[in-house]
């Protein structure tokens, strides 16, 4: 079965068409990576993976369910199965990290106030961020609070994990540890994850399957592994960062 | 200067009011939307009272030195401005009911709801905007939390319960400054004043205040609460939306309270 799947999306804001006819399809349990230039609709298609954005047209299937026309009320219990990192960070500032980390687990319910503090002293642990419980959003940088970002978005262990720019901002030691503890959730869960990186050569060292969106539509997918001898010369350049090319 | 030139001016004139309109037209219209959306959380009635509690302590206990300062010179305005009418006419006893009349019907609810709108309100629409551009709305929605009911819901509430609450208190303080400008001012004795408001002004007089800041409460939350949850275009975005809803307010404050006046009538 597909964890999600997209048929002929399209997306515009104003004038400004963003997909163009997206067709993708992601397996249960994989790990797909989705690169591609700079405002090409990455974090777009990822929101309309989450039901956050609806497509002008075609379908998004999650987990079996056409999710297309659905309102909002109605996606609300299925995205209590989707972890979703955002870009930037998207923590609530007026709440503590413990209390961003905590608010997926307590706001479920059925999980005693025990066993959240210690899911997310476990979680806030395996980020990086042990004894940053009490203190506030502004009060860590950027990198810290995208630790905290992941932290949150897989603390209630999700069926999907989206992580848009999981490790922007952080140096290349713990791009490796966070890349590594994403690995390790996944093994652990089996869910299905979804990132979308600037930082190709890490992603394609963490995701089993690369697909490059260029022009609105899905140009290129293929196995991480041989992303830099992908058959496709644009998909060459974008990877190797050559200057002159076909890439527009 | 042609025709051809003055009739293009004409057009762009028309066109230009055409499109004033139909932006008010679309805010208008979201506003009463997002009115919708909050009374249907209403019911069933679930929210957050931790949220709510926030809110009711921030936007309420926060605002009581405003509004105590504001209302105080209120009344003693009042006053103030009736002196020469009550000196030259020798109606000392009519002093407390001109000023306690005013205070309670008109001047303390709309004054009152314009600090409100100011400080509560505006706040509240960039904390909103803040919210909207750093995508903290959509992390709730993404985490099965429903914006409306979480953020929305418990503010128009705040809002609502705590207008009514600074109007109340609003009141008292006004009659107070009211009775210590008069005894200062005209040398009119503590009593007189008393009587002045218990004998000429009724139970209604104050109710319709109330009434008055119980509606303004919700076009200033609604108002607020619109135009911080539909900013775009980041800092400079929540700016314009923060002016936008303190004027949207005080033009809904003015109507309103036309209309709720003329009704009473």
């Amino acid at each position: 079965m597909q964890a999600v799947e997209l048929r002929g999306v399209t997306k515009g804001f104003g004038h400004r068409e963003v997909l163009a006819g997206v067709d993708l399809e992601i397996k249960q349990g994989a790990r797909v990576g989705i690169i591609g230039p700079a405002a090409s609709g990455k974090s777009v298609l990822l929101k309309l993976i989450c039901g956050l954005e609806r497509p002008d047209e075609g379908a998004v299937i999650v987990e079996g369910h056409d999710i297309t026309s659905w309102s909002e009320a109605r996606m609300l219990p299925l995205r209590a199965r989707i972890g979703m990192l955002f870009q930037n960070y998207a923590l609530f500032d007026f709440m503590t990290i413990g209390e961003n980390v905590a608010f997926p687990l307590s706001r479920r319910g059925g999980i005693s106030p025990s066993e959240i503090d210690q899911r997310v002293a476990d979680r806030l642990r395996a980020v990086g961020l042990a004894g940053t419980e009490t203190k506030l959003p502004s009060e860590l940088s950027g990198g810290m609070k995208k630790r905290a970002g992941i932290a949150r978005a897989t603390v209630a262990r999700p069926d999907i994990v989206i992580y848009d720019e999981p490790t922007a901002g952080l140096d290349p030691v713990t791009t490796s540890k966070i890349y590594d503890l994403l690995a390790a959730d996944q093994k652990e869960t089996g869910g299905t994850v979804i990132a979308v990186s600037s930082d190709v050569a890490a992603l394609a060292a963490f995701v089993d399957e690369i697909a490059f969106l260029y022009k609105g539509k899905i140009h290129y997918r293929g196995p991480a592994s041989s992303l830099a001898d992908a058959p496709d010369p644009i998909v060459r350049q974008f990877v190797r960062g050559d200057v002159e090319g076909p890439l527009e | 200067m042609s025709r051809g030139r003055i009739s293009g001016r004409v057009l762009e004139g028309i066109e230009s009011i055409g499109g004033a309109a139909l932006a008010i037209a679309r805010e208008a219209g979201g506003m009463v939307l997002l009115l919708g959306k909050v009374i249907r959380a209403l019911f069933p009635p679930s929210m957050d009272a931790r949220e709510l509690v926030r809110n009711l302590h921030k936007m309420g206990n926060r605002s009581v030195p405003i509004v105590v300062l504001t209302a105080f010179f209120a009344g003693a305005l009042m006053v103030l401005q009736s002196a020469p009418f009550v000196q030259r006419l020798g109606a000392t006893g009519l002093a407390g009911w001109a000023a306690g009349y005013a205070v309670l019907r008109e001047i303390g609810p709309i004054l009152i709801a314009l600090m409100f709108s100011g400080r509560v309100g505006a706040n509240n629409t960039a904390e909103l905007g803040t919210m909207t551009v750093t995508e903290q709305l959509d992390g709730l929605r993404a985490l099965s939390i429903d914006p409306i009911k979480y953020l929305v819901v418990p503010r128009v509430i705040a809002m609502m319960v705590m207008l009514v609450a600074l109007t109340a208190i609003g009141d008292l303080v006004a009659l107070l400054g009211a009775s210590l400008i008069a005894k200062i001012v005209l040398g009119i004795e503590y009593s007189t004043m008393y009587h002045s408001f218990a004998d000429n002004l009724s139970p209604h007089d104050f109710l319709q205040g109330i009434y008055k800041s119980l509606v303004f409460g919700g076009a200033i939350a609604v108002s607020s609460c619109y135009f911080g949850v539909s900013v775009k275009g980041g800092a400079v975005g929540v700016g314009r939306a923060v002016n936008a809803a303190v004027v949207a307010a005080a033009v809904s404050i003015m109507l309103l309270d036309f209309f709720l006046t003329y009704m009473n009538i």
